[in-house]
């Protein structure tokens, strides 16, 4: 079967570009994850129209936005937190509905996402726990994924005695040991100071490309997104009756590895800005 | 929506009327089998009529009330002035911590046989140990909510040339009012359980020894309507100082 | 401010203390406050020795038998006390619809007094140690329960989502997340029930004629022993102030994870 083109509604094409699996993935039949239509309504208000797009395996995928557009909300809908009002969300064509331990979630408060009664060891334990994986194979899985995130020498502090870049990090290796096939990431490094946020975005590219694995990454950052992403997307708040809140989708086409310092000043790296500053002050009127 | 207001406003009252119920159904068999140890609810509700109707029930509250409302104003007065000084002078503190970490552990009842020494029966012996309960927490928490008071604002006093009354009147004493309320709340809680305490353990006075007397000579209903006075006065007067500490939160622009 | 300072300052603290000590030895030696009610420093410290079997002398040891009494009363009413407000706080605090319902209830009882429970024990059980202890066991049960409801109630909710997205069996959750979660509460709370652990224990010796510093006070009093009437306070005091001290160094062990 050939890959088909993602089912965009004919309301969410919009955009020049249609998404089309990145170059080298195996076409799929059912696509890894699939949102069809999701729909979010709180307290009377639409927080989120309907939004379809695909998301193959391995794919780093952004999702930016003013405040308001449904971005958080959407990655809680994903990772099962909160119940889509209308339409669904299927990973390997299996609806979603709960959270599931394949699906990792790092949050962007995460002083108070871990355990502050627990060392880094300990709280990285909890999920290896609920797996059940036993006594005997957790400390070498624990040791291997601190290591992963530079944690190794601070495994006896507790969450209190660590920076926010480490308590981060701390949240991330947490994520990383429950084996997802999918992390979803909330603004993970928006209460971080500037160099933190860009020393941690590298460790997450190369984490992500060791691992294989398929993340949703939601920023409010452009440059960031454009930085980190194989594919952007682009929702907008408010977007009126009848009109999607997925504006936009661009494949950033900036070959890996990137660097801080040489990929901002790649051409299309500049091209993408700009399209996409662009856009977003389109919205603001 | 009135379905689920008026639900919400039923909800609390489900399960003590259950408790109740049940309480009424065994107190009415052992009443049966010849108990004298209970009395169903209701009559004890008899029971508490009986006492308003016969005065009873106003005097003796009025006494624990009076007598609370009393001690606590003698402990509050020297706890806040003390707690005051202590926290606008950190010598201070520190010089009087060894006392006070020495006295305060020192729990009132123990106090009861003295004070009966020391004033036999009635207001006074009540009233001070009543004060040396709520002494010290309100110096507790008065020197702390001092000592927590904005350092600016003391520097400005001290930029204005107050001199320490007026930096204690215009200065610390408003700066201080929400948490001097959440600290008098706390105040009268414990003014009211010590004061009922005393009139159990020793004074043939107020709402206390009328519910001891009331089991001395086997009146079971009686005693158990005393129980209940004694638990609805302490809600509803805490209750009332919670609303009026909320009251005096929003006015001073504190979130409560 | 400096180590040295600091000890100058304690230094001057027992100092201001010792002033006070002096303050009573001079008003009772001196008669300006009648020893009928102020008995002597001196006459205290004999008081005491005696009674704790300390003097050598012609001591009759009561008062160590009567603070095992007292103490023993307020260690095991609180243990039981500790015991069953957890496992009922957490029953009751770990639903929010049990909470709802239970509740309001809850908060009527808080304010009562323990030791207004006495004359229904009485009534009940009769004037034995066992009432005495079932007393000081329910009165110092509440704020254990009550606590223990908070701390359950108030998990962060962003642990919660944590929870569900790990997929915690409701066990796990209640023992991982909750129970840590509420130790500070717990403890809080533990530590008010010893409080009023000890005046149960106290009063109820007085009106239940049980052995114990309680009665032993209320007799010394009504037979104008005023030395000894201070000497059980001062042991009081003691017991107060050594199980306050020992609960807040086992707080600090296990909050340990509280300060940076």
């Amino acid at each position: 079967m050939i890959a088909a083109p993602a089912p965009l509604t004919a309301r969410a094409a919009l955009q020049p570009g249609a998404y089309h699996a990145p170059a080298g993935t195996a076409a799929q039949a059912v696509p890894f994850l699939r949102f069809d239509g999701v729909t979010i309504r709180l307290g009377g208000r639409e927080i989120l129209s309907p939004t379809s797009f695909d998301v193959a395996r391995g794919e780093f995928v952004c999702i930016v936005g003013p405040s308001g557009c449904g971005k958080t909300t959407l990655l809680r809908a994903a990772s099962g937190l909160v119940t889509a009002s209308a339409g669904e969300v299927r990973r390997n064509g299996v609806k979603m509905t709960e959270p599931s331990r394949e699906v990792a979630f790092v949050f962007q408060d995460y002083g108070r996402a871990l355990l502050p009664w627990r060392t880094v060891e300990g709280n990285v334990s909890l999920a290896l726990e609920a797996a059940g994986v036993p006594a005997a194979q957790r400390a070498p899985r624990i040791a291997d994924v601190l290591g992963k995130v530079g944690l190794a020498k601070h495994a006896h502090k507790f969450p209190v005695q660590l920076s926010g870049g480490m308590q981060q990090r701390a949240q991330i290796a947490r994520c990383l040991a429950q084996k997802p096939e999918l992390m979803m990431m909330d603004e993970p490094f928006g209460a971080l100071d500037a160099l933190t946020r860009q020393s941690l975005q590298d460790e997450l590219a190369r984490l992500v490309r060791e691992d294989g694995l398929t993340v949703l990454f939601v920023t409010h950052d452009l440059e960031e997104a454009i930085y980190l992403g194989d594919r952007v997307i682009a929702l907008q708040a408010n977007p009126g009756p009848g009109r999607p809140s997925l504006a936009r989708m661009i494949d950033v086409k900036i070959p890996r590895p990137r660097d801080q310092l040489s990929t901002k000043e790649h051409p299309e790296y500049l091209h993408l800005r700009r399209e996409l500053f662009a856009f977003i002050e389109q919205g603001h009127d | 929506m009135t379905n689920g207001r008026l639900l919400r406003w039923l909800r609390p009252w489900v399960f003590p009327v259950v408790l109740v119920g049940a309480f009424e159904w065994y107190a009415r068999r052992a009443a049966a089998l010849g108990s004298d140890a209970l009395a169903p609810p209701s009559a004890a509700a008899k029971a508490l009529a009986g006492a308003a109707i016969d005065g009873s029930l106003w005097t003796a509250t009025g006494f624990t009330l009076g007598t609370a409302a009393l001690g606590l104003l003698l402990g509050a007065v020297l706890g806040i002035a003390l707690g005051v000084a202590l926290g606008l002078s950190r010598r201070a503190a520190q010089l009087g911590s060894v006392s006070i970490e020495v006295l305060r552990p020192v729990p009132s009842v123990a106090l009861i046989p003295l004070a009966m020494l020391g004033f036999g029966f009635g207001v006074r012996m009540e009233l001070a140990i009543v004060a040396f309960a709520t002494f010290w927490p309100l110096l507790v928490l008065v020197q702390a909510a001092v000592q927590q008071v904005e350092p600016r604002l003391l520097e400005v006093s001290r930029v204005l040339g107050l001199s320490a009354r007026e930096r204690a009147f215009k200065i610390v004493l408003p700066a201080i009012v929400p948490r001097l309320f959440v600290a008098l709340r706390l105040g009268v809680a414990v003014a009211l359980v010590v004061a009922v305490t005393v009139e159990i353990a020793a004074n043939p006075n107020g709402m206390g020894y009328a519910m001891m007397i009331a089991q001395q000579s086997f009146d079971p209903a009686l005693m158990l309507a005393w129980l209940g006075w004694i638990g609805i006065v302490g809600f509803a007067v805490n209750a009332g100082m919670l609303m009026l500490q909320r009251v005096v939160s929003r006015r001073m622009g504190v979130p409560s | 401010m400096n180590d040295s300072r600091i000890g100058l300052y304690r230094v001057g603290s027992l100092g201001v203390l010792l002033s006070l000590v002096a303050l009573w030895w001079i008003a009772s030696n001196a008669g300006w406050v009648s020893r009928v009610f102020l008995p002597t420093p001196q006459a205290t410290i004999q008081s005491l020795l005696e009674g704790l079997n300390l003097s050598g002398g012609d001591g009759n040891g009561e008062l160590l038998a009567f603070t095992r009494a007292t103490v023993g009363r307020m260690i095991e009413g609180w243990l039981l006390a500790s015991l069953f407000g957890v496992l009922l706080g957490a029953a009751i605090g770990v639903s929010p619809s049990v909470r709802a319902w239970v509740q309001p209830t809850l908060e009527f009882i808080r304010p009562l007094p323990a030791s207004a429970l006495l004359p229904l024990a009485i009534s009940i059980f009769g004037l034995n140690p066992g009432m005495v202890l079932f007393v000081v066991a329910f009165g110092a049960m509440w704020p254990v329960l009550l606590a223990t409801v908070h701390g359950f109630a108030a998990v962060e909710p962003r642990l919660s989502e944590v929870a569900r997205c790990l997929q915690m069996s409701r066990a796990a959750y209640i023992w991982k997340m909750g129970l840590p979660n509420a130790m500070p509460d717990i403890l809080a709370g533990m530590r008010l029930a010893l409080t009023i652990a000890l005046i149960v224990a106290v009063v109820g010796e007085m009106i239940a004629s049980q052995s114990g510093l309680g009665q032993a006070i209320l007799l010394a009093a009504r037979a104008f022993r005023a030395s000894d009437l201070f000497a059980g306070i001062v042991l009081l005091g003691l017991i107060g102030f050594a199980s306050n001290a020992l609960l807040a160094f086992a707080e600090q062990r296990l909050l340990r994870w509280q300060r940076p």
